[in-house]
């Protein structure tokens, strides 16, 4: 059972259309990488999932066909989306970034115990919970954004491109903690990667875009394997 | 003595500025846009009340239906009007906005007429003796209720979940509709707030006043200008800067005979030309350094 | 950016069409005053001086992107000085030197700090002038006036025309007018208004290419002064009254509102807008006295809604239209270079709530 069924995606900004009848997956607690190169259409298919443009198509989500229009409403339907490089409030605190995210549960508790959670995750948004967001260096406000998206409980995490402008080292941490995040919250990750060898040692599936049409779908090893993408992304 | 009454008399009128001050830092925070018609829209709101003291209501009342009633017209004029042209530039929202200051204008003249209306007395005639200074009842309870404003404003956004809504929409609407926050609603509150704020300037200025459709006009500009000199995000700059505007016109016309009561107002534009110069930011704004 | 677009309503049409519609314009312009009552002289004559106010503005907010809430005080500077000058008996011309001598001397005064703001403590700090220069203009009683306002002949028709003095006016506003359009219009054309054009786009890059930006931006604002002064002037000449009630800041607001109405950048922008100015709150007042204020507020928040591009775009798109038909057009050249030097950048995509 897939969490998210997305059959003949197509969409674009204003007249010009950037992603051509896309289909992809991610299944329940799976992991599915979109990999592709600059311009291919990743992270516009990211903003389509997450309601930021128009677009036709079938989106299924939980079972449900997945709202459009509105980003708040996906985002309330349970799917978080760390945009590319500005995933925080910038004037707001580490703590506040964090309330933010679970601003619409009700669950009190379930907050307070996600917060600490977090924190415990990441110590590093705990030793400067009173800073502003916008004074953190890049990858502690790449934590931050995911910390925050955390904080909602979606069942779908859309990371887009979360190693861009990142030290190589703190990357690796990173992407070394995904797995752990999936574990410990039960939820799926549809992740946009340059770097298509980190996407893929995490990935169980993947996709190839080429021009914003999928050239290439399959579990992460073959895909991984596969001659073409070998040469094309990982710099063999 | 002269001084102390002069300094006071500022800081009451001061206060009246801080209050249509703070509705434009609101509305600025939530939309972007400097809204012209906050003052005449207060104008609508000062008349609302009075149309509810004729159908009997204690003043009291009237001015919190008013204020109940301008939250509604707020959130009203945001979605219908301002929502298309917030994310146009600063001169498009300029214009909308002074359309909608004629258009208010227009509408208070025809429901109500142009002729001066007399509004109930707010607070009891008199004074409190303190010493040998005695402090009259208006000028106590303007500066009350504006310090009121600003605690409760205070609490609303550094303690309220509302409040934290309305800030993480101010500074980023699209990210915040990440968090599933509504942002639509969200700055449809924020105007519907701005313009509550701007009822309570209109109708603690009205009984000095009397009601007219122009009556705002000069209060609005003391507003802007307190507004842009505290730095226009600032809610605390624009209450600090609209004191000290309204205190500096006061001692000026009063003891530098050269000014007098007509030119007092270039007083404290000629000042905030001059803190610009230096500023431009503002007082208490923040300069945002873009980090690539 | 794009909301708020330029048009050239003549560009596209073929030579011959454009030389016989500025043919009849001129005996239109001519002959409009011999047949028109003096009240509509009167108005006329008023919409020709506001647009050369507007045409000032359009300078400086349209061109150079510093938004300008204070032309009244211009406008009000340039009416002072003709008053006090004919009054005395001197002629017009003189009193217009003075005018624009003065106006532009304010105006590059004004400029020397305003040019370090932008945005809204820019339209703050222009904002103020109005708000200083109606007490000031009460207070130079011995000059002005004071309250009661000033009244003056400026000129009257000479007896070899044989036209009435409303009509003779007209004919002097309008001339001195077209003499300004011709003047501002020459000027943009050429580097100026790409060195404005680029300005406005990004102060970074116009650096970069060796535009003297503040010097360009302090000329914009002593172009913008000294039209808003000549406007006033031909008020004067029309009206042959002042007061400081013709200058309180609403009228200083409204300026701005009726440019972006009539539609920035374009030779046509101003007159709309002026035009929109004299004649909408007549029209509405003729529908209902009462509710005329409404009415010409709503019909700002139309023409915002509708025509983000102003009445100029709308009348370019009908004779982009009428240029397709005619024998001998040109293709029309929807942008000329000079108006956008570089690409815009990339607009963020409208966010959907």
């Amino acid at each position: 059972m897939n969490l998210l069924e997305v059959t003949g995606l197509t969409t674009g900004y204003g007249s010009s259309t950037v992603v051509h009848g896309v289909d992809l997956h991610v299944a329940a607690h799976g992991v599915t990488a979109l990999l592709g190169a600059n311009g291919a259409g990743k992270t516009t298919v990211l903003r389509a999932l997450s309601g930021f443009l128009r677009r036709q198509g079938q989106l299924v989500f939980d079972g449900h066909p997945l709202p459009s229009g509105s980003p708040s409403r996906v985002a309330r339907a349970g799917i978080a989306h760390v945009p590319q490089g500005r995933g925080t409030l910038r004037q707001l605190t580490v703590r506040e970034n964090l309330a933010v995210g679970g601003l619409l549960r009700r669950d009190r508790e379930g907050v307070a115990q996600d917060m600490a959670h977090c924190e415990d995750l990441f110590p590093v948004l705990r030793a400067r919970r009173g800073s502003q967001a916008g004074e953190l260096s890049g990858g502690e406000q790449q934590m931050l954004a995911i910390g925050r998206a955390f904080m909602s409980r979606p069942k779908l995490l859309l990371l887009d491109e979360p190693s861009l402008g990142l030290a190589p080292r703190i990357t690796q941490e990173l992407f070394e903690m995904l797995p752990r995040l999936r574990q410990d919250w039960g939820l799926a990750v549809l992740v946009v990667e340059q770097n298509a060898n980190l996407a893929l040692a995490i990935a169980d599936h993947a996709v190839v875009l080429e021009a914003g049409q999928v050239v290439l779908a399959g579990p992460a090893p073959d895909i991984a394997g596969h001659d073409d993408v070998r040469r094309a992304y990982l710099g063999d | 003595m002269l001084l102390f009454y002069q300094v006071l008399d500022g800081l009451v009128s001061g206060s009246i500025y801080a209050a249509l001050a703070l509705a434009i830092v609101l509305a600025y925070r939530a939309t972007g846009v400097i809204n012209f018609a906050q003052g005449q829209m207060a104008v609508f709101s000062a008349y609302l009340a009075w149309s509810l003291t004729t159908i009997g209501l204690p003043v009291w009342l009237a001015i919190a239906g008013a204020l109940l009633l301008s939250v509604v017209v707020g959130a009203f004029l945001e979605r219908v009007v301002m929502r298309r042209f917030e994310s146009a530039e600063p001169l498009v929202g300029i214009v909308v906005s002074i359309g909608l200051f004629i258009s208010v204008n227009g509408l208070v003249s025809l429901i109500w007429g142009t002729s001066l209306t007399q509004f109930p007395a707010v607070f009891p005639a008199g004074s409190i003796e303190l010493g040998d200074v005695g402090i009259t009842y208006v000028a106590l309870g303007t500066v009350v209720v504006l310090l009121l404003v600003i605690a409760a404003l205070q609490l609303l956004f550094m303690r309220t979940r509302l409040g934290l809504g309305f800030r993480a929409v101010a500074v980023n609407p699209e990210s915040s509709s990440l968090s599933g926050l509504p942002v639509g609603l969200l700055l449809m509150t924020g105007w519907g707030l701005a313009a509550a704020l701007g009822a309570l300037a209109g109708t603690l200025v009205a009984p000095a006043l009397y009601l007219q459709p122009g009556m705002m006009d000069m209060v609005l500009i003391y507003a802007l200008a307190a507004a842009v000199l505290g730095g226009l995000d600032s809610p605390f700059g624009a209450v600090v800067a609209a004191w000290l505007i309204g205190v500096v016109e006061n001692l000026a016309g009063t003891f530098i005979p050269a000014i007098g009561n007509d030119l007092k107002i270039a007083v404290p534009l000629v000042l905030m030309c001059l803190v610009l110069f230096f500023r431009p930011q503002g007082l208490f704004g923040r300069v945002e350094v873009e980090r690539v | 950016m794009s909301s708020l677009g330029t048009s050239r309503p003549m560009t596209g049409l073929p030579r011959w069409a454009r030389l016989t519609a500025t043919a009849l314009l001129v005996v239109a312009v001519v002959s409009l005053p011999l047949n028109a009552s003096p009240f509509v002289n009167l108005q006329l004559s008023i919409v020709l001086a506001t647009a050369v106010a507007l045409l000032g503005l359009d300078v400086l907010t349209g061109w150079t992107g510093q938004v300008s809430l204070g032309q009244s005080a211009f406008y009000g500077i340039g009416a002072y000085a003709v008053a006090v000058c004919t009054a005395r008996g001197w002629p017009l011309l003189v009193g217009l030197a003075v005018t624009v001598l003065i106006a532009g001397l304010v105006g590059a005064i004004i400029a020397i700090p305003a040019v370090r703001l932008r945005g809204y403590a820019l339209s703050m700090v222009t904002l103020a002038l109005p708000v200083v220069a109606v007490p000031l203009a009460k207070r130079l009683d011995g000059l002005t006036g004071g309250s009661p306002g000033l009244a003056t002949r400026t000129v009257s028709a000479p007896e070899w025309s044989g036209l009435d003095n409303d009509q003779w006016r007209f004919l002097v506003i309008a001339l001195i007018s077209a003499a300004v359009f011709l003047l501002v219009r020459n000027v943009l054309k050429g580097r100026h208004g790409r060195a404005l054009a680029t300005i406005r786009s990004s102060e970074v890059l116009a650096t970069a290419m060796g535009i003297p930006v503040q010097r360009y931006k302090v000329g914009a604002f002593v172009v913008a002064a000294a039209c808003g002064g000549v406007g006033g002037g031909l008020y004067v000449v029309a009206v042959q009254f002042i007061s400081p009630e013709t200058l309180i800041v609403t009228f200083s607001i409204s300026l701005l509102a009726v440019l972006v109405i009539g539609g920035l950048r374009s030779t046509l922008g101003p007159l709309l807008g002026a035009a929109f100015y004299v004649l909408v709150p007549n029209v509405t007042g003729a529908v209902d006295a009462g509710q005329s204020y409404l009415l010409y507020g709503l019909c700002v928040l139309l023409v915002m809604f509708l025509l983000p591009g102003g009445l100029a775009s709308a009348v370019h798109r009908v004779l982009a239209g009428a240029a397709r038909v005619l024998p001998g057009s040109r293709p029309a050249v929807p942008d000329l270079p000079s108006q956008h030097p570089i690409p815009a950048p990339p607009l963020p995509e409208r966010e959907v709530r």
